[in-house]
């Protein structure tokens, strides 16, 4: 497992770095991006999610967004680029199975895009001089966020398979998850709380607010159901990822046509 | 041993609410270690669709695959022992360079990192790539891009190897390089499974044939004696020079058809005969009649059309 995943950051990272026209283009983007944020210009490129108004909040926020949306749509993507390429087929013949190939490459692409997007604010940070501070539980309810995430994306790779061109699909999916990502659940009481719970996502992101915008300290039960949320979806997302694979090998439809 | 055995394959697609299209009917077949079967048929004859299957990437209707005894559909343990070159695509990462294709392909059918690399620099000192090492799979030409792909199927020397229209779409070097390959994988000892449609690529590589149309296959042997078979008993002289009337009608009356210069002798005993009367007239040849492949299919295919299913 361990030498598949190493050999999926080589190969995204070697993808990413070939043309360095293009990756240099990305980069700018994300770099003037953040570099926006940090300026006070808190409306740069659409929607993040307000986790606070102090920029250490901002930034997370927007981070937050970010990395979602990429998790949100990889696996798809890739399905479609690899169809494009001719490599599909050739991922469903590895004998590790199309579920663990297409999460590990998922996990190594979301490492990629981390390690790019920490990279640049810490230059952003050393030339504004302006530092960040943001407390290190901060990572236990991202875990579970980005758990949610990957059962949503095997989600979608599931209808990429089945349908095919979901182009149309993924604006309202991107709506869902902004509403997913900000619906302030964890203010909710009663029976609307319990429906919270269910929702994808929606606990962990409560606690991301909690903790850096309310500055409280992290709630541990809370903490355990968005793990459990997590984990359901993330669960949910794989079956029904097998079940689309095996769906499309019946109707003939991997790949081409 | 054998390396592939397929049993009673069926598949129909449902391409629309009511249009059924019956790709597969009924498909049986073994292939054993060293030996090359080619699968030839026209057009929408159902080769893909059978590749497809064995590699686990269709689900059969009925039927049964077995790689070295092993399920693919079901054991992802078999599919440690195929390698797949499949039709029309570059089975290969375009941004990365040969070596980078091949050691990813390696890690992905579980070699170690290690391995797979010192692998793929054999694979392409062998496959004449070497000094293409370096370059993106995009600037390279088509036939180096099929040498790559079906090293690329070799990593981790698996026993079965899948070809489809392996040759398709190449010029005519890259097709001789190809055709090449294929036959030292052969003589290697691994299992060869190849779709074609063109004859004479089935004709060189083959060990066997098995020829499929309309989803069924319609006859399976060895190439060799599928041609024999096929071929008639009949001589065929061609001679220099028109033959004079005198000598025509003596062979006439002994039973062959004259036809200026040539004469198609049927019954083998008067051969002689006929030599006999030729004499001292210069010969260009004296010939048994070879059916090739191309005549085999063609009648295979009209029959089978003449007698609808
Ligand atoms: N996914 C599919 N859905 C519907 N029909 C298909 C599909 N794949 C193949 N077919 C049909 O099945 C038949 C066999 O196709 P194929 O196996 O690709 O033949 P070959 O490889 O011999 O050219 C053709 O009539 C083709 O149109
Ligand atoms: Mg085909």
């Amino acid at each position: 497992m361990l030498k598949l995943f190493l050999a999926e950051v080589k190969r995204s990272w070697i993808q990413f770095i070939r043309y360095p026209a293009e990756a240099i283009g990305g980069i700018f983007i994300i770099s003037a991006l953040f570099y926006g944020l940090f300026l006070g210009a808190t409306y740069v490129a659409g929607p993040s999610i307000k986790l606070g108004d102090r920029l250490d909040s901002i930034i997370v926020g927007y981070m937050l967004w970010t990395l979602v949306t990429f998790v949100l749509f990889d696996i798809a993507g890739t399905l479609q680029n690899e169809a494009q390429t001719g490599t599909l087929e050739q991922l469903f013949i590895s004998p590790f199975g199309a579920p663990r190939v297409f999460l590990t490459r998922a996990i190594a692409n979301l490492m990629i895009q981390f390690i790019l997007i920490t990279t640049i604010l810490l230059i952003i940070m050393s030339l504004t001089g302006r530092w960040l501070s943001f407390p290190p539980t901060l990572i236990l309810p991202l875990i579970a966020v980005i758990l949610g995430a990957y059962g949503l994306s095997f989600a979608i790779g599931s209808l990429a398979l089945l349908l095919k061109r979901i182009q149309q699909l993924l604006g309202i999916f991107q709506f869902a998850l902004l509403f997913l990502l900000t619906v302030p659940t964890e203010t909710w009481t009663g029976s609307s709380k319990v429906l919270g719970l269910l929702l994808p996502m929606t606990t962990g992101a409560g606690l991301l607010r909690d903790v850096m915008a309310r500055q409280q300290p992290l709630n541990l039960p809370q903490l355990g159901l968005a793990w459990l949320n997590g984990g359901i979806y993330f669960g949910l997302g794989l079956t029904l990822f097998r079940f689309a694979e095996r769906e499309t090998k019946r109707r003939g439809r991997l790949g081409g046509y | 041993m054998q390396v592939l055995e397929v049993q009673h394959l069926q598949k129909t697609y449902r391409s629309s609410r009511k249009h059924l299209t019956t790709a597969v009917r009924d498909v049986s077949f073994a292939i054993a270690q060293q030996e090359v079967l080619a699968f030839l048929g026209p057009n929408g004859a159902g080769k893909t669709t059978t590749i497809k299957m064995i590699a686990g990437l269709i689900l059969p209707d009925r039927g049964e695959v077995k790689i070295n005894g092993l399920n693919p559909h079901r054991e992802a343990q078999a599919l440690r022992s195929l390698g797949a070159v499949l039709e029309g695509n570059r089975n290969l990462y375009w941004r990365l360079t040969p070596i980078e294709n091949l050691e990813y392909f390696g890690v992905l059918r579980g070699l170690s990192q290690k391995v797979a690399r010192q692998r793929g620099r054999d694979l392409l000192e062998r496959f004449e790539l070497s000094h293409k090492r370096r370059a993106p799979v995009q600037t390279l030409s088509r036939g180096m891009q099929q040498k790559l792909a079906i090293a690329v199927a070799l990593i981790h020397e698996p026993q079965l190897l899948l070809l489809d229209e392996p040759t398709l779409g190449l010029d005519v070097e890259a097709t001789q390089t190809v055709k090449r390959l294929i036959r030292e994988i052969a003589s290697e000892g691994r299992a060869i499974l190849l779709t074609t449609h063109q004859l004479d690529i089935a004709e060189e590589l083959s060990d066997r044939v098995a020829i499929i149309n309309q989803g069924a296959i319609v006859a399976e042997e060895s190439t060799e004696e599928l041609i024999r078979r096929f071929s008639g008993s009949a001589y065929v002289v061609e001679l220099e020079q028109e033959i004079d009337r005198d000598r025509v009608s003596k062979i006439q009356n002994l039973g062959a058809i004259v036809n200026e210069k040539t004469i198609l002798i049927r019954e083998t005993e008067i051969l002689y005969e006929v030599l006999h009367i030729l004499q001292p007239l210069p010969l260009i040849r004296v010939e048994k009649e070879q059916a090739n492949l191309t005549e085999v299919f063609l009648q295979l295919i009209q029959n089978q059309s003449e007698s609808p299913c």
